[in-house]
């Protein structure tokens, strides 16, 4: 009896709509609007390489030991650097990481014993071409610059 | 892209990825790999590395970075026996038929002569419960003389236990199908042979199925690197230079 | 007039559905025999998404293969990297530490409830009703958020190594975990009041895709499939894993084994997991998050079988270790492959639209199936 009353007035029908109209309330609403509004991505988000500088007199903190390149499962991290006759040391001259084979894993950055090598939180990583996609040490050291839209 | 081998000066040599294409020479990092790694308990018949004496139980070898030329002792596979009921019952039933009954961290597995796996598998099946054939794989060692391994995975519910068939083939074998017990191992063996070239006999439909039908290598086996894939297949249907 | 000898009874009519298809989820491409609107038989092709992940895995070392097998079933990516790493942990014998297996069942079980979420969403959407898509989308969304500040990724985490975890928990984790079992049960109350009454999706589901418990053995079918059929068998229960004895959850069954069954079950398991979650995450032992293991990963020569329960059944990872720092030979037991393979036994005698409903409460993932 009971079912054939729900079944007559579309209980399942209504019960179903007051959880659609209970989630119309406009403090509900969760989408972003992206370009507008910039999401605010996690501390530890695993974006855009960038080689950090050592702030205090503006060269690279990397020591050219070669092992992010070596954790890399892609193999997509090149380390040029030639060996400076005055500390010998290693310099590093180059440096190419190949962001379009890149799958984010963090290995690079946990093998990186100073702290040069880091994922950010850039995201932005789109570029017009795959050549555009790979990193040269400036564009590294710099960070990307994504083009910014007004609205 | 290829996957370009590692840059000079590896630190590690051993950690150097070894996915160029095949050469006869051979490569530091290829003679770092042991030849057959696992023909359990019997030393590789196949070109006797120059430490027979650890032969036995031997740990694996100290990392052979120093000096790879020298190839590492033949590291074999630690098994401890595997005795229980059922290894005696299975014993009784099938005689020589089965050659080892081992286990190795704590999982268990038995080695059956290739043309008594499936009256084996269908006598795990209806009289000790092992209703339940997870997975049919295989292995290739191609220093061996019985280059192939196919592993049956076995679960009995009843039980809670898992066990592993093992049967050792040579090229070219065609080992019986096992779908007739297990309707599982249709798609099963289908990946098999797409990716080793193993034929079984009887299956209803043997042909590959994760590959395209035209292509011509078998990627699993060890022959077969990572780089040079069916080059032609790619050229001819995707319109690109390589896959890679 | 009957009607034999008309043109209405002509042969059977293959029709075929995908690869490019909203309903196959990915790449799956089924071809069916139908005569009117009855299946008579199905085929799958697979394999337009095979990437070749288990030759990857010999030319790569242990560590370097971890990144790959999020890509699997990129849904529960969190799954697949707990089952890796516990068969390289196994062959090598060691253990992680009790903090690290207290944080992997979290985020194990929170990837739980993320796949299944995605696997509510699509599915309703396949059978017709739109509104729970948003929803569970919505739902997941904190799901991610956590794994984002947990590790840094949402999707392809890449959130275990072997012998534990490379990061830390972070300030608050626990408070997002308990908030978010809070914020979801009466969330799934509320998937419930959309769905289970809903005379539609009643219609719809019941006695459509019946697998009962011997076919779902025959065809090694696991996961919610084979509790929707009767069987109680999980693998968190049976075999244990990764601390899961500690925890107290209950296997959810039915006995029907059809897609109203299974919808029921996951719904259920969601349940459970957010209980094992509280259960977690009050009691995180103390102590490192990462076991004593070497910084090269040399497994003694040997091999090891070790499968977890994946969100869609049972994840097994077989491995032979050489003795050298690749393995020799991985293979993936991928729950979605062996589970499609029983959508021809379903399908048969269905109507082309219950097609659709069979392959979405199959739960699978063209990752996974193609790998």
């Amino acid at each position: 009896m009971m079912g054939l009353l729900r079944k007559i007035f579309l209980a399942d029908l209504f019960q179903g709509l007051r959880v659609t109209f209970r989630t119309q309330n406009p403090k509900n609403i969760v989408t972003e609007q992206y370009p507008a509004e910039r999401p605010k991505v996690a501390e530890r988000y695993r974006g855009a390489p960038r080689l950090n500088i050592n702030p205090e007199n503006g060269q690279t903190l990397c020591i050219a030991c070669d092992l992010c390149a070596l954790a890399c499962p892609e193999t997509l991290i090149v380390v040029g650097w030639e060996r400076n006759p005055e500390t010998k040391r290693k310099d590093l001259v180059t440096f190419t990481y190949d962001t379009s084979r890149c799958m984010f894993c963090g290995l690079c950055e946990d093998a990186c014993p100073v702290d040069a090598l880091e994922l950010t939180q850039d995201f932005e990583l789109a570029s017009y071409s795959r050549e555009g996609a790979i990193f040269d040490r400036q564009t590294l050291e710099e960070g990307i610059k994504p083009t910014k839209y007004r609205f | 892209m290829p996957d370009d081998p590692k840059p000079e000066g590896a630190p590690e040599p051993e950690s150097a990825p070894p996915s160029e294409p095949a050469t006869p020479e051979p490569k530091p990092a290829e003679a770092a790999k042991p030849a057959a790694p696992a023909p359990e308990a019997k030393p590789p018949a196949a070109p006797a590395p120059p430490k027979p004496a650890a032969a036995a139980a031997a740990k694996p070898a100290p990392a052979a970075a120093a000096k790879p030329p020298v190839p590492k002792a033949p590291a074999v596979m630690a098994v401890t026996p595997w005795e229980s009921d059922l290894t005696k019952a299975l014993a009784e039933e099938f005689g020589a038929a089965i050659s080892e009954f081992s286990s190795y961290v704590g999982q268990s597995f038995l080695v059956v002569k290739a043309d008594s796996a499936i009256p084996v598998i269908e006598s795990l099946k209806f009289n000790h419960g092992f209703d339940y054939l997870v997975d049919v794989t295989a292995v290739h060692y191609p220093e061996r003389p019985e280059p192939l391994d196919v592993i049956y995975i076995l679960y009995s519910f009843s039980r809670n236990e898992r066990i592993r068939v093992k049967i050792r083939i040579k090229d070219g074998d065609r080992p019986r199908t096992v779908t007739k017990v297990h309707t599982t191992a249709d798609w099963l063996e289908r990946e098999v042979y797409d990716m080793f070239g193993i034929e079984f006999e009887g299956h209803p439909n043997m042909k590959r199925i994760l590959l395209p039908d035209e292509w011509s290598t078998f990627p699993l086996r060890k022959e077969n690197s990572i780089l040079n894939m069916d080059q032609r297949w790619v050229q001819e249907n995707l319109g690109i230079e390589s896959g890679q | 007039m009957t009607m034999a000898g008309t043109f209405l009874d002509s042969t059977e009519l293959v029709l075929n559905m995908g690869p490019q298809h909203p309903s196959t989820h990915g790449v799956l491409r089924v071809i069916l025999k139908l005569d009117g609107e009855r299946v008579l038989g199905t085929e799958c092709v697979i394999g337009y998404l095979h990437r070749g992940v288990e030759k990857i895995a010999e030319n790569r070392t242990y560590a370097m293969f971890a990144p790959y097998v999020d890509r699997m079933d990129y849904v529960a990516a969190v799954s697949n990297g707990l089952g890796y790493c516990l068969a390289v942990e196994k062959l090598l014998n060691a253990e992680a530490t009790p903090r690290a297996q207290a944080v992997r069942v979290i985020l194990t079980e929170l990837n739980r409830i993320g796949s299944h979420l995605l696997w509510l969403g699509t599915h309703a959407l396949d059978i017709g009703a739109i509104t729970p898509l948003f929803y569970c989308m919505r739902e997941r969304e904190y799901t991610l958020n956590i794994f984002e500040k947990y590790c840094g990724a949402r999707l392809t985490t890449h959130a275990f190594r072997i012998g534990g975890l490379q990061y830390e928990t972070y300030d608050g984790f626990e408070k997002d975990v308990l908030e978010f079992c809070d914020m979801f049960l009466p969330k799934v109350d509320e998937y419930e009041e959309l769905l289970t009454g809903n005379r539609i999706w009643i219609e719809r589901l019941t006695n459509v895709g019946i697998l009962n418990a011997a076919d779902c053995k025959d065809y090694g079918v696991t996961g919610p499939m084979l509790r929707a059929a009767g069987v109680k068998w999980d693998i968190r229960k049976a075999l244990p894993y990764s601390g899961y004895e500690k925890y107290d959850f209950e296997i959810p069954t039915r006995e029907n084994g059809d897609t109203y069954d299974r919808y029921i079950v996951r719904m259920q398991e969601m349940r459970q997991s957010v209980r094992i979650l509280r259960q977690a995450v009050a009691d995180i032992p103390a102590g490192p998050i990462m076991a004593k293991v070497p910084k090269v990963i040399k497994p003694p020569v040997g091999e090891a079988y070790v499968s977890i329960e994946a969100p869609k059944g049972e994840l097994g990872y077989y491995i032979v270790s050489d003795g050298s720092t690749q393995p020799w030979r991985v293979r993936v037991r991928p729950p979605s492959f062996v589970n499609l393979q029983a959508l021809d036994k379903m399908a048969r005698g269905a109507l082309v639209a219950d097609v659709v409903a069979i392959i979405g409460t199959t739960d699978i993932v063209l990752g996974e199936v193609d790998r």
